[in-house]
């Protein structure tokens, strides 16, 4: 079986973004960068399937700037076979990726698309269900378990009312959520293995995709500052204010 | 002139900055609390096994042994952000084997000792200590005055060493004494292999120093050895002593960096939330002038430290590099730390926080591996030499 997995470039969750004071976007100048973690559950998700004699090659494809090299990198360190690049320096939207990916499945026909539920720059939360709708293969978003038994998967998915376990026909579409798996580190072995590994650079035009925008971004701004909360004497004043003073309950 | 770091070698230091976030601070509470107890804040046989095998499966072992002794051989560049990583914990860990002495050792075994010492050496089944400091002679180790004498197929060793880490645990000790008292450190210093429990090396007494050290005053008494202990060329152990001295003063310029930047990352973040008369400390200009040359230096020292390690990798003689960071490193490091611990108020001097344990090993560091004086004084006469 052959796996397409997809990873993102993005600040390191532990960075704290700020918005450029031309509110025109995220300020990410000199800014840690990493993969996507949601990504890295994917692609650690994608290993275990090679280690299991499941999956017989993994891809790891990133959509992003010359820079996002790094992260195919990572991927490739942490067990990918090889790497696609598909270069760009504008911020692509989910659909713009989508259909960069759908080029690749159409190219490498893999059995299964594995990404990050969502990417935690624009927490879209898009893609996956994109390439599946691209694609017309089946999808399954939020999973927290997936087992493959010949052409068909089972795939518990973590929904608002719980779990919902749902089967599959490969080639499928899968978006890792958070309990998937706890991603490895990359090993010293690995990494210097890595370096040999191939990456295929294309562009979207290569891949004869259009990217022409459909949302226009009016402005960035951080979310208002927290006001400092209050201290209530007793559980009467507590109720007398969420009654009263926030309205919440009647 | 590039200051990116090889893709690969980012990704090690990735690696490895996980490790120790995720691995070696979950265990400080527990060192700290050990430490405070007056206990021995060493971590324990069964924290250490889970460290090692992790170590093993990430390929963290040996990293700058070289390939001969199935180490990754990794150039100096790669291991200042190893060692910065590692510095950031109090938790004491060093990715295995914990190797002082190998650069020393790779530039003098023969083959006979390249089997028996080194090779168990580098994949960390001994542990070795060694003894240069004398009662009369520290931070000028020229001044020792431990005499080796040649007996026919022997020689006899007879001296007092002080300071002497971990030779109560170490399987033998690189014993440094004088063979030719003409000659002296200008070809007259041999170097010895002294396995442990030779008749003749005694420990002496511990002594207790700060920051939960031991260290030990070993008496050597007619200690014989055979000629084949001799370590390298008979009256040249001091160069080959000195180039160990560079690999630790590297080592130790990564450590505090490590050390200046958490205490860094802890004031900064208390001074922003820690309101005084009524305003945040951080808008205190004397707390602004803490973080700013905080901020100024240690990025001085990372620049410092890339510098000499790349020197290093070509083949340079760093030994004035290795002179200023080792200088610049430590003081930095005591600087940070200390100015941390006065943002903290009462907190700062609370054996709860890292802190007062990295204020007291950044103490030590100023002494061992040559003072920082005689680090001033090397230097400064190295340029005046030069106009002269
Ligand atoms: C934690 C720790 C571990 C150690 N481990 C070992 C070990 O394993 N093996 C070993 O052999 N030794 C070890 N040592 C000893 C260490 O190398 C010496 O302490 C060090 O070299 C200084 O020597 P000294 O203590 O005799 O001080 P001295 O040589 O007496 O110097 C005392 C002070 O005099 C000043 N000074 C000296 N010379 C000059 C000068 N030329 N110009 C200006 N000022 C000067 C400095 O301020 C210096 O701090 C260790 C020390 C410590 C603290």
């Amino acid at each position: 079986m052959k796996i397409l997995v997809a990873v993102k470039r993005v600040a390191d969750y532990n960075v704290k973004v700020r918005a450029k004071s031309d509110n025109t976007g995220p300020d990410l100048a000199n800014v840690k960068m990493a993969i996507n973690p949601f990504c890295e559950i994917a692609v650690e998700e994608a290993v275990r399937m090679k280690e299991n004699g499941i999956a017989s090659e993994i891809i790891a494809v990133s959509v992003g700037p010359q820079s996002a090299q790094e992260q195919v990198r990572t991927a490739l360190a942490l067990g990918a076979d090889r790497g696609i690049l598909v270069q760009t320096d504008t911020d692509l939207e989910p659909l713009a990726i989508a259909k960069c990916f759908k080029a690749i499945c159409d190219n490498e026909k893999p059995d299964m698309v594995l990404l990050g539920k969502q990417a935690i720059d624009g927490d879209n939360n898009q893609t996956g269900q994109m390439i599946a709708a691209l694609t017309g293969w089946s999808q399954a978003t939020f999973a927290s378990e997936i087992t493959i038994d010949g052409d068909a998967v089972t795939v518990i998915r973590e929904v608002d009312a719980g779990l919902q376990t749902v089967k599959l026909k490969l080639p499928a579409v899968i978006t890792a959520d958070l309990r998937l798996n706890e991603p490895r580190y990359a090993s010293l072995p690995n990494i210097m293995k890595a370096k040999k590994k191939t990456i295929d650079n294309t562009t979207p035009e290569e891949l004869g995709v259009d990217t022409s925008p459909r949302v226009t971004l009016l402005k960035a701004a951080p979310p208002a500052e927290r006001q400092a909360g209050v201290k209530v004497e007793d559980v009467a004043e507590l109720i007398d204010k969420l009654k009263n003073e926030a309205k919440v309950i009647s | 002139m590039d200051f990116e770091l090889d893709e690969e070698y980012r990704m090690l230091n990735e690696t490895v900055s996980k490790f120790v976030d995720n691995e070696l601070m979950p265990l400080e509470a527990a060192v700290l609390e050990r430490e405070a107890s007056g206990d021995g804040y060493e971590l324990s046989a069964e924290e250490l096994a889970p460290l090692y095998e992790k170590c093993r499966a990430l390929g963290l072992w040996g990293l700058d042994c070289p390939e001969e002794t199935g180490g990754a051989d990794l150039p100096a560049l790669a291991l200042v952000g190893v060692n910065e990583a590692l510095g950031r914990t109090v938790t004491p860990f060093t990715f295995p084997p914990d190797s002082p002495n190998l650069h020393m050792m790779l530039a003098t075994v023969n083959d006979e000792q390249r089997e028996k010492y080194l090779e168990p050496y580098a994949r960390g089944e001994t542990i070795s200590a060694i003894a240069i400091s004398e009662p009369g002679a520290g931070a000028d180790p020229a001044g020792m005055i431990t005499r080796a004498v040649r007996d026919g197929d022997d020689w006899v060793i007879n001296g007092r060493k002080i300071w002497i880490s971990r030779i109560r645990e170490a399987d033998f000790a690189i014993v440094m004494a004088v063979t030719d008292v003409a000659k002296g450190s200008r070809g007259g210093i041999s170097a010895f292999i002294v396995d442990k429990g030779t008749p003749g090396l005694e420990v002496a007494r511990d002594i207790k120093l700060i920051g939960g050290h031991s260290n030990c005053e070993v008496v050597l008494e007619d200690c014989r050895i055979p000629t084949s202990q001799l370590l390298g060329v008979e009256g040249q152990g001091f160069a080959p002593m000195q180039l160990r001295l560079i690999v630790r003063r590297l080592q130790m310029g990564a450590w505090c960096l490590g050390m200046a930047n958490r205490a860094l990352d802890m004031m900064c973040e208390h001074a922003n939330q820690r309101v005084t008369f009524g305003e945040p400390l951080a808008n205190r200009q004397s707390i602004q002038w803490w973080v700013a040359d905080a901020v100024t230096r240690t990025h001085c020292l990372k620049l410092m430290l890339w510098d000499a390690a790349t020197k290093q990798d070509n083949g340079d003689d760093v030994r004035t590099e290795a002179s200023m960071i080792k200088l610049y490193g430590t003081e930095l490091a005591t600087d940070v730390i200390d100015n941390a611990m006065q943002a903290f108020g009462a907190m700062g001097m609370t054996k709860e926080l890292p802190l007062q344990m990295m204020a007291q090993r950044v103490r030590l560091m100023r002494i061992y591996e040559g003072p920082s004086e005689v680090h001033r004084w090397v230097l400064a006469r190295r340029r005046l030499k030069e106009s002269s």
